[in-house]
């Protein structure tokens, strides 16, 4: 057999693998998105969006659930957001190779891959046990922990993809850093950091474990940051463990709720990143 | 100056132009050194077989320059030369044109030569005439020696050649304008000796032209329109 | 020879191939023995009115952590002349661009020792404010780096920092720039539109532009048109031709036709050491040192 000819097989087969393996992935996610397009579809109504979760066998929807986690993850990227870029400033413009800046970035990746149970369990221990009770607060901390790494990483990635020669060429007008920083660096990596911050809205809009702890779920319409709030994921949990089937049903409504507004933040996120291009 | 410098290009064809273009500036330097010989033996012994061969000869001597200002032109157009490059460059160019004209010249003293009978030839100062030619033939051959060579003492030395060979020709000049005033009726024939003798004088200055080149090429300094003194303190002074 | 060549030229004007040594032959033939030995101190006094030293280097070395990369460098430069630095790879002559808007501040462990004097004060001083140096000091890089604003905004961003012009008046000056770096007739309906968009030798003349808007004294070009085209590259050679009646402009180069184009004066570096300064005809037709000649030759080292 010929050298050519075998390339050739070798290259056959190694395409029909790897298209197998996408197929195989692509075909659970379709059947995943299926089922809950197929399940979840029926009972999403207007009452879905207007009425807070109801007692077992009663009419009701998903309102209170919706907004507190809107609330939720609002507060986990305003409190994350900002905390992260610093950092990601920090070590991109400042500590570079710094013993400091790998520090902080080995512990930013332990931060990234740790179980999201385990902050809501520290969020518990330090703020709810402290003040007494659930709260939105807690939650959002809980949550901002989870965002601050993402975001981190992703900015300090976008950070350093500005070409050097940019931030010589404005240090060489005579800017101060600051200036540089903001009016250039920033500028030219816009798209990039909010890309990283809509796939951290997109991670935390789906956590469970850590507002099991902290912002725990609410029956009632609450927009009291302060107190327990209800949110998809915990009551999708809830309900969907319940005995009731029509608890099951809006269950079945809310996963679906939250896995297309996951889909769509994703979806926003990859036409900034080509839009930066 | 080392000559083996022009090895050292990076670009080995560049080296081969160089040498290419140095060699046929060598070889159409013995082309009109043989051109300017035959020339002196036709004008001196009146062989005139000689002086034909000079007269058909002399579009070899176009042909060489030519063709050097085509492989010159070509180097300049491609290698952009610079510093002794740049100089050899134009100092061949020169020494090229030169060349070209003491072939002329070598050509006219032969036209003369076929010219003059036997009996103008025994009445003229031949002697002093095939003197001055000898010492303008050493020189141009120290000239293109100095080249070769590149050679800036052996230069100098040639270039001073061209005052003995100045006064010589004052000397023969004089020597003929006596002639013709003793011998009205020969005017016509020592004319012809008289330009001869000009070519020779000319081909003096055009030897010492090429030496200035080869000074201008070795030491970068232009050392046309000076006079010997300024010119041989520049040559041997400071060598930077 | 009897010939005076010198009174016979002296009637011919060579001057637009624009040498002040043929001005100096021409004066009378005497003055050639010392012209050759007088070009190097006193070269360019006969051109366009005086010369006047704007840049003074004295015992300049640079260090990239323990690497030495400069070795005591002593060079005077003129003002309103183009002088170009040229040598192999990592010679050091963007380094020592570099050190003349102290630009190798923004990283750690790179650090210069000696003298630079700007207009007799040493800008390697400790109390010498970088920024307002390096308002002083344009510079343009290698690869083109519109800022990701508006064309406007890239010219506006720079003078901002250290004046105030109405609105008026800043339009003005954007235009003035852009015009000074021929490049209004291309962008002047589009000045709203992104840097960015521009072609490669479009956004280096932009750069050109907004380090000539704030006006400094000094421009240094790091390799300015290594990026562009061949027209693109004229069109840059063009610029400096143009601007270097009011500026004091530094070119490193790779290519050194573009040395020999552009430069009033040249300096050959090499391993950090500066091997030759000279005015520019000199450099490229009787270099003093043989490693200048080898370079420029094209020869092994």
């Amino acid at each position: 057999m010929s050298l050519y000819v075998r390339r050739r097989i070798v290259n056959a087969v190694g395409l029909a693998l790897s298209i197998f393996a996408t197929a195989f992935g692509l075909f659970w996610l379709g059947w995943l998105l299926w089922t809950l397009v197929a399940q979840g579809l029926p009972w999403i109504d207007l009452s879905v969006f207007s009425q807070p979760t109801p007692p077992p066998g009663d009419v009701g929807g998903l309102s209170n659930a919706i907004i507190g986690s809107l609330l939720l993850t609002g507060s986990g990227i305003v409190i994350g957001a900002p905390i992260g870029v610093l950092a990601a400033t920090y070590l991109s413009e400042f500590g570079r190779k710094t013993h400091l800046a790998s520090v902080v970035r080995f512990v930013n990746d332990i931060l990234l891959s740790a179980p999201s149970i385990v902050i809501g369990v520290f969020i518990y221990e330090l703020i709810v046990l402290r003040t007494g009770h659930f709260s939105g607060w807690a939650g959002g901390m809980a949550l901002a922990l989870i965002v601050i790494p993402i975001v981190v990483r992703t900015t300090e990635d976008m950070l350093c993809l500005v070409p050097v020669s940019l931030r010589e060429a404005a240090a060489a007008l005579g800017a101060p850093r600051w200036r540089v920083i903001f009016a250039v660096v920033y500028r030219a990596s816009r798209a990039g950091i909010l890309t990283g911050m809509l796939l951290a809205v997109a991670r935390i809009s789906g956590e469970t474990a850590p507002l099991l702890f902290t912002a725990l779920n609410n029956q009632f319409w609450s927009l009291d940051m302060g107190g327990a709030l209800a949110n998809l994921p915990v009551v999708i949990f809830q309900f969907a463990m319940s005995p009731y089937e029509d608890w099951q049903h809006l269950a079945w409504a809310g996963a679906l709720l939250i896995t297309a507004g996951i889909l769509a933040l994703n979806i926003i996120a990859r036409v900034l990143g080509r839009a930066r291009k | 100056m080392d000559k083996m410098s022009f090895s050292h290009h990076i670009s080995q064809q560049y080296n081969e132009e160089l040498w290419g273009i140095l060699d046929n500036v060598m070889r159409m330097g013995g082309l009109v050194e043989q051109q300017l010989g035959d020339a002196l033996v036709a004008l001196v012994e009146g062989d005139n077989e000689r002086g034909e061969l000079v007269v058909t000869s002399d579009y070899k001597v176009n042909a060489f320059e030519v063709r050097l200002d085509e492989e010159c032109t070509h180097v300049l157009a491609r290698r952009q030369p610079a510093a002794s490059d740049l100089r050899l460059i134009i100092a061949v160019v020169k020494t090229i044109t030169d060349l070209e004209r003491i072939g002329d010249e070598a050509e006219r003293i032969a036209r003369m030569a076929l010219h003059l009978l036997e009996a103008d030839r025994r009445r003229s100062p031949m002697e002093e005439v095939a003197a001055l030619g000898e010492l303008v033939k050493k020189m141009l051959h120290g000239a293109l020696d100095a080249f070769a060579r590149m050679d800036t003492e052996q230069a100098v030395k040639v270039a001073q050649e061209d005052i003995k060979a100045d006064s010589q020709y004052e000397a023969i000049v004089r020597n003929l304008i006596q002639h013709m005033e003793d011998n009205p009726k020969s005017v016509s024939p020592i004319m012809d000796i008289l330009w001869s003798v000009r070519s020779l004088e000319r081909i003096g200055d055009r030897s010492r032209n090429i030496c200035e080149y080869v000074i201008y090429f070795v030491l970068g300094k232009d050392v046309r329109h000076t006079s010997f003194e300024q010119m041989a303190a520049e040559a041997t002074g400071d060598r930077r | 020879m009897a010939y005076d060549g010198s009174s016979a030229r002296g009637r011919i004007d060579l001057r637009p191939l624009g040498s002040y040594k043929r001005e100096q032959t021409v004066e009378d033939a005497r003055a050639r023995q010392s012209w050759t030995a007088g070009v190097e101190q006193g070269a360019g006094q006969a051109a366009k009115g005086s010369a006047v030293t704007c840049i003074e280097v004295r015992d300049l070395s640079f260090f990239y952590g323990r690497y030495q990369a400069l070795q005591a460098i002593n060079l005077e430069l003129q003002a309103r002349r183009v002088t170009a630095f040229i040598g192999p790879s990592g010679c050091g002559k963007s380094t020592l661009l570099r050190t003349f808007n102290r630009i190798y501040e923004l990283y750690p462990g790179q650090y210069a020792t000696g003298e630079i004097l700007i207009d007799g004060s040493n800008i390697l001083d400790k109390r010498q404010d970088l920024n307002l140096l390096r308002a002083r000091v344009g510079m343009v890089f290698q690869k083109p780096t519109p800022f990701p604003m508006s064309i406007y905004d890239n010219i506006a961003f720079g003078v901002k920092l250290y004046q105030r012009l109405s609105r008026y008046d800043m339009d003005e000056r954007v235009e003035w720039a852009l015009r000074k770096a021929a490049l209004w007739d291309e962008v002047k309906d589009k000045l709203k539109q992104s840097g960015t968009l521009l072609s490669g030798g479009q956004q280096q003349r932009l750069c050109l532009a907004r380090a000539v808007a704030v006006k400094p004294e000094i421009l240094l070009l790091d390799e300015p048109a290594s990026a562009l085209d061949p027209i693109s590259t004229l069109k840059i050679e063009e610029l400096i031709e143009e601007l270097k009646g009011e500026y004091t402009i530094i070119i490193v180069t790779h290519n050194m036709q573009q040395a020999a184009r552009v430069s009033d004066y040249t300096a050959f570096m090499y391993l950090g050491k500066l091997v030759e300064f000279a005015d520019t005809d000199t450099i490229f037709t009787r270099p003093r040192e043989k490693e200048t000649e080898d370079y420029i030759t094209g020869r092994y080292g």
